[in-house]
């Protein structure tokens, strides 16, 4: 601070030598001349006299700095050596402030790393955009455009050097290098100007480049990502210009994308094809129905905005052009107006990242919350010992010290608190970035987010650190050093108003860690409710793995029966106890994959058919999951292609159509041509005869926009090659390998693409978020409870101290140990209770804002108000335990002797 | 004035002559030069401070707290930088003429013993 002020004075310190300089010449020459000697006489003698005006500057300005450099110096020594005679202060100062300032610079890291980095690994970042849809209105539309939309923004866009397309999702696909069995890897259809406008190079062979061409099957080559290439093929340069088979296929290598670079996205690609190759990578794709995910780079002098200009105006044109779309009825859809926006590149897509922020800002909020917790300890301390040395401070005001020198003293003091503080932080920040990134279930993908701790992160560390010493700092020097000369010397007074002092800051402690920890409480509890019971079905134990049969050539001939066979040998695994399979996992989106037609019943609003649900499994699929049957039967072997169609229908769904009824027995159908566009060629739809009828699922929190029809339909009657296997194993048990095994002795080529535990899979966006705040703020409030605990016993002790030789008085005159134990703890219970009481009460109020997150937990749960509650109040008798007993074990005598 | 090592003659100067400054703005503020001129006509000559250590330690002096300067116009009406003891100058003052006494007899008894 006062090399930034020394900074700002250098100038005008500058010109007062030189005038002061010149001064003493003219003074010299004035006094030579009044000797009697002539003008030029004087003024040759005068500047001998000087001995050179800039030798003579340069010592003083030397002098200067050797004289700031030594209070500079004084004032640290100073504040070392009154840390080091407290130890156990500076210890638990320095760590709470490490913990406070490390927490909040890992949530910055993150949001540094998500939303303001570009992607590692790129040229010129600052010129990298990214170009997203966005529907007006809605914030909340996906980011991806069709593949057509993409071309005509291409074409028609003329502030960006090149504007490149990719799929956001990776696509998984089966490779086959030399006679090594298939593994399943990642990869990311990409336009062939990806490379060259992100301006990533090559490691090795070369990149997509104008050679390459976006047409539909233009050619099977791929690039490999630098990771893929070190760790499937060590590196190996002869790998380019060699033939992989990807789906059976086969794909020329022509080069390794350099190192560093992880793809654009948050999950890192193996490799990378051209966007005319979707086709063979994913069955039933084309560049037709691809959603792409678009960036471009600006021409040199454009800014974003004025990019943005025109793609908004694109977008709007490309809208008026395009026909109005069709819902599920063939009724045309009362589209909200959509268009392009545009911002700087980063990992997350641009509209996703208003979402991303608010949730890191409420962590932010709650380390924040201990970053007070901790700047109040500290303050309370450095107040209360400001206190203690008013007197001296009195005695070297009234000697003459200036209070500026004062306060910069004091304030010297928090900051190497600080200093060591933000150190440690920052070191924790590093440990708390990788904790933080475990915390997130295990994903399936390969992660591309790089979290470095760069020159951003580092600013705002010391920022954080600076701005919070002097806050802290600043209360008790301007207290101590508004030390009213005269009074502080006649008699050390106001320690009472000091105590009260200290007292406030230690309720607030309170308050706040209380607040954190009930937080925490109802975000576990809602995390618990979300994950684990009432949703139909039971998660706990089952391991899922899902394949896609297509990558290993299977057909609607051929999968069924693998398919079946599969799930026998499964079974067979020692420890399964049940096994099955269907076509996707249970998510909590709500998918419309079909119409329901059902005979005499009449759909709404004008439409053909219900919206539905099908799910395509297979026998065994509602004993696996636990999913009990209300009526009927299950799917049997004998349920085959060809033989009478049957379906399995959710009670609701039941209830719905046949109200009072018995549905066995009963038909519906199943529309699969959702948009109608020329009724007459619609096929009539083959009856499915209900069978069964199951419990309902409810797959997310709860919150269902429309309930769908559910219905469940066998697999050889409805093939699909996407797969999932679902295996409940005893006690848990993780059987990734043996599934692992037994599908590769079936059949080499098939990769599994996918493998992980139900409730893994299960963890979406909403319980990842709750587990992450639940986490935080436990593991926040758990450590401001600590810190509150320190506050309680250093006011209790100090309180205990000074009130000796009124309790040597008490015991003197009769008072019990009872009576004394009796009132210590009154004093700092009380503190205990006003804080927590305090607390609650913002509890009460934060958790409206928690609201809709708690899933129903009660917004004021008895349960984690009144664990809390007595949680605090233990801590609170712990704290105060030896102060009580210093107090309980005075002896009159000497007590009666003190100070 | 014949101290073995160059180091400790420059202490000892350095300490003598701040001593001299506090003395000589102890009646009254002073320029630089009026400063040199104080300090000379108070030792009757026997200490001519040049510029080159004067200036230097005047700054010195002023950052430690001890003095206090400000531009005033001189009397021939010039404009000249005038130096004056603060509360701490005098104070330290105070502090150094005890401690140089101290030594001071301390040295002659040793010398008459």
């Amino acid at each position: 601070m006062s090399l930034l002020r020394n900074l700002l004075r250098r100038r005008r310190f500058e010109r007062d030598l030189d005038d002061e300089m010149r001064a003493t010449l003219d003074l010299l020459v004035h006094e030579k001349t009044g000797a009697g000697m002539t003008h030029d006489e004087a003024r040759r003698a005068a500047a001998l006299e000087m001995g050179g005006v800039e030798v003579v500057k340069d010592r003083v300005r030397d002098a200067r700095a050797g004289a700031q450099f030594d209070v500079l110096r004084q004032d640290l020594r100073y504040a070392v050596r009154l840390l080091a005679r407290n130890p156990v202060f500076a210890l638990t100062a320095t760590l709470s402030l490490a913990f406070g300032i490390g927490a909040a610079t890992t949530i910055f890291t993150i949001a540094n790393g998500l939303l303001l980095r570009a992607p590692a690994g790129v040229s010129e970042p600052d010129r990298l955009v990214e170009i997203f849809h966005v529907e007006i209105g809605n914030r909340l539309t996906q980011p991806v455009v069709p593949y057509a939309d993409y071309l005509e923004l291409r074409r028609r866009s003329t502030m960006f050097e090149g504007v490149y397309a990719y799929q956001i999702d990776l696509t998984p696909v089966s490779l086959r290098a030399d006679s090594d069995g298939a593994e399943r890897i990642f990869s990311n259809v990409v336009t062939t100007n990806y490379f060259s406008v992100l301006g990533v190079t090559a490691g090795a062979g070369r990149v997509f480049g104008d050679a390459d061409s976006d047409g539909s099957g233009a050619g099977p080559v791929v690039v490999l990502s630098h990771r893929f290439w070190s760790r499937r093929f060590n590196a190996d340069p002869t790998i380019v210009g060699r033939t992989v088979r990807l789906n059976g296929q086969p794909f020329t290598v022509i080069g390794i994308a350099r190192e560093g670079f992880l793809g654009t996205g948050v999950v890192a690609p193996d490799v990378w094809a051209p966007v005319g190759m979707a086709a063979t990578l994913k069955a039933g794709s084309s560049p037709d129905f691809l959603l792409v995910m678009m960036g471009a780079r600006l021409k040199p002098g454009v800014t974003a905005s004025q990019a943005a200009a025109e793609t908004d105006a694109i977008g709007l044109a490309l809208g008026r052009e395009r026909p109005r779309a069709m819902d599920f009825g063939g009724v045309p859809v009362e589209g909200a107006a959509s268009t392009f926006g545009v911002t700087g590149a980063s990992p997350i897509p641009g509209n996703i990242r208003p979402l991303i922020g608010a949730f890191l800002a409420l962590l932010m909020g709650l380390v924040g919350m201990v970053l007070v917790i901790a700047c109040a300890n500290v303050a309370g301390v450095l107040l209360a010992r400001a206190a203690a040395r008013r007197r001296e401070i009195a005695v070297r005001l009234a000697i003459g010290a200036g209070r500026a020198r004062l306060i910069r003293q004091l304030i010297t003091e928090s900051m190497v608190l600080f200093a060591l503080g933000a150190a440690a932080g920052l070191l924790l920040a590093r440990g708390m970035t990788s904790l933080v990134l475990k915390l997130l279930p295990a994903f399936p993908l390969p992660l591309a987010v790089s979290l470095p701790l760069d020159g951003r992160v580092a600013a705002f560390a010391t920022g954080l650190s600076l701005v919070a010493a002097v806050l802290s700092g600043l209360a008790p020097a301007l207290h101590a050093s508004k030390a009213d000369v005269t009074s502080a010397l006649k008699a050390d007074q106001g320690p009472a108003d000091r105590l009260r002092l200290r007292s406030v800051f230690v309720v607030a402690q309170i308050a706040l860690s209380i607040l954190l920890v009930v937080a925490a409480g109802l975000l576990s509890r809602a995390q618990g409710r979300v994950t684990s019971t009432s949703h139909g079905f039971d998660s706990r134990g089952v391991e899922v793995a899902s394949l896609d049969l297509s990558m290993a050539g299977y057909t609607s001939a051929t999968g069924p029966d693998f398919a079946r066979e599969l799930v026998r040998r499964v079974r067979q695994i020692p420890g399964v106890q049940a096994a099955s399979l269907a076509d996707r996992l249970l998510d909590d989106r709500i998918v419309f994959n079909g119409g329901l037609i059902v005979p005499g019943v009449q759909p709404p609003r004008g439409r053909s058919f219900f919206a539905a649900t099908w799910n395509v499994v297979e026998p065994g699929y509602f004993a696996t999951l636990r999913i009990p049957f209300v009526m009927g039967r299950d799917f049997s072997a004998d349920d085959r292609a060809g033989s009478q169609g049957v379906v399995i229908l959710a009670e609701s769904t039941a209830r719905r159509f046949w109200p009072g009824q018995n549905p066995l027995g009963k038909h519906v159908a199943w529309q699969t041509a959702l948009i109608a566009t020329d009724k007459s060629k619609a096929q009539p739809a083959p009856p499915l005869l209900v069978v069964g009828v199951v419990r309902d699922v409810l797959v997310n929190g709860g919150s269902r926009v429309e309930a769908p029809a559910v219905a469940y339909v066998p697999l050889p009657q409805r093939y699909t090659p996407e797969v999932t296997i679902f295996a409940r194993t005893a006690g848990g048990q993780r059987i990734a390998r043996e599934l692992r095994a037994v599908v590769a002795a079936m059949n080499s080529n098939l990769p599994i693409v996918t493998s992980q535990t139900l409730e893994n899979a299960q963890a979406g966006p909403v319980q990842i978020q709750l587990r992450v705040a639940a986490s935080v703020s436990g593991a926040v409030g758990t450590f401001g409870l600590f810190l509150a605990a320190i506050g309680v016993y250093g006011v209790t002790a100090y309180a205990v101290a000074r009130r000796t030789r009124e309790i040597g008085v008490r015991i003197a005159l009769g008072a019990s140990r009872g009576d004394i134990v009796v009132m210590v703890l009154q004093h700092g219970m009380a503190l205990v209770a006003v804080g927590s009481i305090t607390g609650l009460l913002l509890a009460a109020v934060a958790s409206r804002l928690l609201g809709s997150l708690l899933f129903g937990v009660p917004r004021l749960d008895p349960l984690t108000f009144g664990t809390s509650a007595a949680l605090f109040a233990v801590v609170g008798l712990i704290a105060c335990y030896v102060p009580t007993r210093r107090a309980a074990r005075i002896n009159p005598v000497e007590a009666l002797r003190y100070e | 004035m014949r101290a073995s090592t160059p180091h400790r003659r420059a202490s000892l100067l350095q300490g003598t002559l701040d001593l001299l400054i506090l003395k000589a703005l102890a009646a009254t503020e002073l320029h630089g030069l009026g400063v040199s001129r104080r300090i000379e006509q108070m030792t009757g000559g026997t200490f001519v401070v040049q510029p080159g250590s004067l200036f230097p330690a005047l700054h010195r002096l002023e950052e430690a707290g001890w003095l206090r300067a400000a531009w005033r116009a001189s009397e021939n009406n010039r404009r000249a930088k005038y130096y004056e003891l603060t509360k701490a100058g005098r104070r330290q003052l105070a502090d150094e003429t005890r401690e140089w006494n101290h030594i001071a007899v301390a040295i002659a008894r040793a010398l008459e013993a």
